[in-house]
């Protein structure tokens, strides 16, 4: 009797925990896992959003993407934003999570929310922002500049192939460093008081305190802040879309912008799903980085 | 000699923090600045403060549809998240308490689909929207909202629930509780941080999603804020002010929020770091 009743609420059991599971399931397969197979599959085609003909071309768009440059300079800015947003957001936001623990007493408050908030601004407003900004007849950026007796740069901050894509970088610092503090602020308050006071007392204190107490302490919020970084670095698109469409002359096209480009502007959308495929791969093995270091946390 | 150094590094440090803030500061500072001045003010001198409180260019901007644009956004915002809340915490109550090898299998699914970034799906996502006819509904940014939230939601899901007390549970089994009816009404109301967590981060994001938005949204009355603005630059080529003046309106409304709420912002947004 009791062995027979255990046994249909088992099973009920399992009919109730499907069908808890079944809403996550099917609108991840319709909207994450199918498209991740039909962009792996329309690689192999030629086609237009708008033709019904598909033309078989193998690994053709693959090819092309290896053969074309501009593939490769998005690949390399894609890079530089990487690097660079490691650099500046990682080491700036770990330089002032620090600040903030263990130095600042007055106004600590303050001056986390203000250099945090852009975080809630979309990308959107922080790039129609700096375009003002930074406008080449009339921003303020120019006359800030020579003011200090600098020539702004001659043919604008965005207009120069050789600089733009710098210049996006900063703008994604601006917006982004305050996101990096918080998190890695969150991994030193973790870090327990007594560690400083014994190392005080060993006589480390300051510089050589964080160098062999908070380092090591928050080395693991530090890879996790780090892969986040390199993510967001090979996904970004709407500061780009935004401030340089890409431009000038493709010096600024990232994968996410090149994409789009050619998908829903020049209607080559096998090819645009080859280079998907690309960032399909590096986002994916950049995930499992990421489960792992979480693992061993 | 001490206290002097101590001084010196005190002011390193505010002098470097305070620098900072000041540099956040000045960009946004000067969008609510610019947004008071007249169009001719603005081009003698970008710099001065504005000469008096001058409105007029939010009645400009404001003309471009902003208001409508912000109320699709509340929409689709808290849509999307009611949705991803009540889906992703069903998900990661089964998958903590249902016995054996499926359920580890199920919620590795789930969380790889946080390395998939939507940037790499755009031609099928929009394949899959056109070919069943959801172009220019708000429906077809709430569900794929909601599939790309599910992940990181059922992970920070899975850990608070996997520390839930069984007593309670157990107690609600015993007066008659189904499964479901136990998560409505036992695990749900007792899950508030999570959810608030969950739901602070989710907003963020999806309050200001452009692309999918981008390229799913053409009809002006249905745009969300990020795609909305966008037409702020074409519509006033040369008018900096009412540009500024419906940016301010744009970002005002989560930068108040945030401000009043910035304890579980920060406390939301870290939680990726674990």
């Amino acid at each position: 009797m009791t062995a027979r009743s255990e046994q249909t609420t088992v099973s009920s059991g399992t009919l109730t925990y499907a069908a808890m599971l079944a809403p996550a399931l099917i609108l991840m397969s319709v909207f994450v896992f199918v498209p991740v197979v039909l962009v792996l599959y329309g690689s192999l085609f030629q086609f237009s959003l708008t033709d019904r003909q598909w033309d078989f071309a193998g690994f053709g768009n693959y090819a092309r993407a290896f053969s074309d440059p501009i593939f490769w300079v998005a690949l390399r800015n894609n890079l530089i934003i990487v690097i660079g947003s490691i650099v500046l957001q990682v080491g700036f936001g770990t330089i002032l999570a620090a600040m903030l623990d263990r130095g600042i007493t007055v106004g600590g408050t303050l001056m986390r929310t203000i250099i945090f908030a852009p975080m809630v601004i979309s990308s959107v407003a922080v790039g129609l922002i700096w375009l003002i900004i930074l406008d080449p007849n009339v921003g303020p950026m120019n006359v800030l500049v020579s003011a200090i007796g600098i020539a702004p740069p001659r043919l604008g901050w965005l207009g120069d192939p050789a600089f733009s894509i710098w210049v996006v970088l900063g703008v994604a610092a601006w917006q982004y460093t305050g996101f990096m503090m918080v998190l890695i602020l969150a991994g030193l308050q973790a870090v327990p008081k007594e560690l400083y006071q014994a190392a005080a007392l060993d006589g480390a204190t300051g510089l050589r305190a964080f160098r062999y107490i908070t380092l090591p302490a928050i080395r693991n919020i530090l890879i996790v802040a780090v892969l986040i970084t390199t993510v967001g670095g090979f996904k970004v698109f709407d500061l780009i879309f935004v401030m340089t469409k890409g431009g000038p002359a493709n010096a600024t096209q990232v994968l996410g912008t090149y994409i789009y480009l050619q998908a829903f502007t020049l209607g080559n959308s096998g090819y645009a799903n080859a280079i998907s495929a690309v960032l399909l791969v590096i986002a994916v093995a950049l995930g499992w980085l990421q489960l792992r270091t979480s693992r061993k946390a | 000699m001490d206290n002097r150094r101590l001084n010196a590094t005190t002011l390193v440090l505010y002098g470097f923090v305070g620098l900072w803030s000041l540099v956040v500061l000045i960009p946004i500072v000067f969008m609510f600045m610019t947004s008071m001045k007249t169009r001719n003010s603005m081009f003698m001198r970008p710099l001065d403060l504005p000469e008096s409180l001058n409105f007029q260019a939010f009645e400009r901007a404001w003309g471009v549809g902003i208001g409508q644009f912000m109320v699709n956004s509340v929409l689709v915002t808290f849509l999307s998240v009611a949705l991803i809340v009540v889906i992703s915490g069903l998900a990661a109550y089964a998958l903590t308490r249902m016995q054996g090898g499926w359920s580890k299998l199920t919620y590795l699914l789930i969380v790889a689909g946080f390395a998939i970034p939507m940037q790499a799906v755009l031609v099928p996502l929009f394949q899959i929207i056109s070919g069943a006819g959801m172009l220019n509904s708000r429906l077809a940014l709430v569900l794929p909202y909601a599939a790309y939230g599910i992940p990181f939601t059922v992970i920070l899901f899975y850990a608070f629930f996997l520390d839930f007390p069984r007593e309670l549970e157990e107690a609600a089994r015993l007066d008659g509780c189904t499964r479901f009816q136990t998560f409505m009404r036992i695990i749900l109301p007792l899950s508030g941080p999570a959810i608030a967590s969950a739901a602070i981060f989710q907003s963020v994001f999806i309050w200001n999603e452009f692309i999918l938005a981008l390229l799913i949204l053409t009809q002006p009355d249905l745009k969300t804020l990020p795609v909305g603005i966008l037409e702020l630059q074409g519509e006033f080529t040369a008018d900096w002010p009412a540009v500024m003046a419906g940016l301010s309106l744009a970002t005002l409304p989560l930068l108040l929020v945030f401000v009043l709420a910035q304890k579980y912002f920060v406390r939301s947004l870290a939680g990726l770091g674990k």
